[in-house]
């Protein structure tokens, strides 16, 4: 047994109750993980279905998922009880949002960021710091990768180092950019080895410093990020002010009168770049775009964007797949 | 910001609205109340007031406590619709079925209440079509008629095609069919643009919102009850007076008017009529028909769109709804509001049937809907727009 973890630590780990909330790539690698280490009672959110592109490098799922359309809680719930039937592991089909998301996470030792957008990033970290739950941001697009652990009350909250999400369609994503599987291992990895050192009681062992990793270019660094919760002026961890979880910036979704469709708009003024936001699209289907919209099919859905970063998405009349589609493919 | 669905809710508001309404808040914001306190009783002479204001606007001055206040249109539709099936019940009247007859013009706000109604076994609906142009025909209406014919619940203007009915024509029918039918007029789209008249027309019940053309708060709304109409109140409550009554007291407005009043809406909306007396119900008319007028012909010299409903300012309220070639309407609205920064409604504006008749549904269409603030700017700025989005497609 690993000394740093040790008899004791593997029964702690064994009471822990741990959050992966999002199973794509590092929400898999991660769930798969922690379940192999023991962690006692997992709980995976996921709002999506299982899709083939997915295997390239979400490890909990195969092709009979794909094939059956299983939501991945549902997929990674039935894998991981065969990996470890000695532990108690549950999937939830659900789309985090402001209602939820302290439901969700209520009574977790440690939250697995496995989102695929910011604004669920965001909301997380206010929920977190709000309930005092420590939790591990995560992100990988392309060979490169970043991590930090949320220890709240004793290190820097999402927003002491980011301002806000960022604006919708600037951001690349997984699935229109791609992303490689060794940068999605090592960093769910890193999340998963801070994990087991805050869930076994070590947490002075624990780096206080962002991770990133470009595993093409071998290069891993650490980023001192400590001073920024000195400051004091981060509106959540310093002033408690919660604005995510207050849904002050929320994405609105709308199912349209109608058709059959879905349509989702952010509150504050953007600007949406064209030209970038079709380059990305242009991966994954046919863009048609004039001055005034732009349009791809994708999937079994047709997106249409607007000017400010608005879109619709036809084809489905459910809120939590606009957006999943919107993360996916759009960026949020 | 255009600000083009005028249909939906005014805005802005006239000046004067916020004066009044932010004014009777800071000196008499109390709960209105008769034999009350001096506060009370200010708010009270200011609730009366509004009410007398209404009921003679409508030609119903005799009887202003026949004026009963409401939250917004569909509210006093509500209270319309399920009161008289109610007293129907009451009086024991129901052995046979009731026969409601409505029209496809409806706002859900009419449709949905008589379609839950007809599901539920408690009356039989019949639903007029209207004419290409979205209008409806008095001998249409009163065709449908039978003698178990208890209701005719008809909008006096489309939502979405802005076309103005002869209520004057069908209330005459309406009486000469069917004795004790009442005669409901929804005028959530003409009230404070187009004069209305219920004794002319023959209007048993009227319902609006005041927060339209009548320049109120949202929150703000009307029913007038004829006299020779039961109508059993849907909500009940306190009513600042005769408290020891076990149910509610019989004597209008009292008998709808359950729970503490809307003040600042009913204040806004006594600055709203003010406003429109002070303007002109004819200048205001004008004005709107000149800016449709305008708007009709910009639209229509754009190639690719389409107008539906009449494409004259005639017999119509400045509401215009139309299609571009190669757009869903929600891609045209999102378009206006994201690279024009119009405002106006894609969908099916609550009217599906509508939509239907003009053979818009499901995608529904676009509708500009002007008011007595829009200006020539404001039209010419969609229209250009328009001609723009069309050429791009
Ligand atoms: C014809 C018609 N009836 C009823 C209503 C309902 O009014 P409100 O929105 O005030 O409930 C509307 C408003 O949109 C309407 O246009
Ligand atoms: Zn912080």
């Amino acid at each position: 047994m690993f000394g740093g973890i040790g008899p004791e630590g593997q029964r702690r780990l064994g009471q822990a109750h741990v959050v992966c909330l999002g199973c794509g790539a590092l929400g898999s690698v991660a769930a798969n993980t922690l379940a192999r280490a023991g962690i006692g009672r997992l709980t995976i959110v996921d709002r999506d279905v299982v899709e083939e592109s997915n295997l390239q490098r979400q490890v909990l799922f195969d092709e009979d998922d794909v094939r059956d359309a299983l939501p991945k809680a549902v997929a990674a719930e039935r894998r991981l009880r065969r990996v470890n039937s000695q532990i108690d592991v549950r999937g939830l089909v659900a789309d985090a949002h402001h209602a939820n998301i302290e439901a969700l996470i209520a009574g977790a030792d440690l939250v697995i960021d496995g989102a695929d957008n910011f604004e669920t990033r965001f909301l997380l970290n206010d929920a977190c710091v709000k309930h005092g739950i420590p939790w591990i941001y995560g992100a990988c697009i392309g060979s490169y990768g970043l991590s930090m652990v949320v220890i709240p009350g004793e290190t820097p909250c999402l927003r002491c180092v980011v301002e806000g999400a960022p604006p919708p369609g600037l951001t690349p994503t997984c699935d229109t950019s791609g992303v490689i599987g060794p940068v999605v291992n090592m960093i769910a990895s890193i999340q998963c080895a801070e994990a087991l050192k805050l869930l076994t009681g070590q947490a002075h062992l624990v780096n206080r410093d962002m991770v990133t990793v470009d595993v093409w270019d071998a290069r891993v660094q650490r980023m001192k990020v400590h001073a920024l919760r000195d400051l004091g002026a981060c509106p959540c961890c310093s002033h408690r002010r919660f604005e995510h979880l207050a849904a002050e910036h929320a994405s609105q979704t709308t199912t349209l009168c109608g058709r059959n469709s879905v349509q989702i708009s952010f509150p504050d003024d953007h600007t949406i770049d064209f030209d970038a936001v079709s380059a990305r699209l242009a991966a994954v289907g046919r863009v048609q775009r004039n001055a005034f919209l732009l349009r791809c099919a994708i999937d079994t859905y047709d997106v249409t964007v607007f000017r400010d970063g608005r879109a619709i998405v036809e084809g489905t009349r459910e809120p939590s797949v606009a957006r999943s589609v919107y993360a996916k493919y759009i960026g949020i | 910001m255009t600000y083009l669905d005028n249909a939906a809710t005014t805005f802005p508001k006239p000046r004067t609205v916020h004066d009044a309404a932010s004014t009777f808040m800071q000196t008499l914001g109390a709960n209105p109340g008769r034999g009350g306190h001096r506060l009370a009783a200010g708010a009270s002479r200011m609730v009366e007031a509004t009410r007398l204001a209404l009921a003679r606007f409508v030609n119903a001055g005799s009887t202003p406590e026949r004026v009963v206040f409401a939250h917004n249109g569909t509210d006093a539709l509500n209270m319309a619709i399920k009161g008289l099936v109610h007293a129907w019940h009451r009086d024991g009247r129901t052995h046979v079925v009731p026969h409601v007859v409505t029209s496809v013009l409806e706002h859900n706000s009419v449709s949905r209440p008589l379609e839950q109604l007809a599901a539920d076994g408690v009356i039989a609906l019949t639903r007029v079509d209207c004419d290409a142009d979205g209008y409806l025909s008095p001998g249409v209406v009163a065709a449908a008629m039978t003698p178990a014919t208890r209701l005719v619940a008809l909008t006096h203007c489309s939502n979405v095609l802005g076309t103005v009915q002869p209520i004057a024509e069908i209330g005459a029918k309406v009486r000469e069919r069917g004795g004790d039918a009442v005669f409901l007029v929804d005028a959530a789209q003409t009230i404070g643009v187009e004069p209305i008249d219920v004794e002319a027309a023959q209007v048993d019940v009227l319902a609006f919102p005041g927060h339209k053309a009548l320049m109120g708060y949202p929150g703000t709304g009307g029913l007038y009850v004829a006299p020779r109409v039961e109508l059993a109140p849907w909500r009940e409550g306190g009513t600042g007076g005769d408290s020891k009554h076990p149910v509610q007291p019989g004597e209008y407005p009292h008998r709808l008017e359950g729970g503490t009043h809307n003040t600042i809406g009913i204040a806004s909306l006594k600055a709203g009529l003010g406003f429109i007396a002070a303007t002109g119900l004819d200048a205001i008319r004008q004005h709107e028909t000149r800016l449709v007028s305008r708007l009709l012909d910009g639209l229509a010299a754009v190639p690719g769109v389409t107008i539906h409903g009449p494409r004259t300012a005639q017999r119509r309220v400045a509401t215009v709804a139309f299609s571009v070639k190669g757009y869903a309407s929600q891609d045209v609205g999102a378009i206006l509001d994201t690279s024009f920064d119009i405002a106006v409604r894609p969908g099916l504006h609550c009217a599906p049937y509508c939509h239907q008749a003009i053979g818009t549904y499901p995608d529904g269409a676009v509708r500009a809907s002007l008011g007595y603030f829009t200006t020539d700017a404001d039209v010419d700025a969609l229209a250009d727009a328009i001609a723009q989005v069309a050429a791009a497609s």
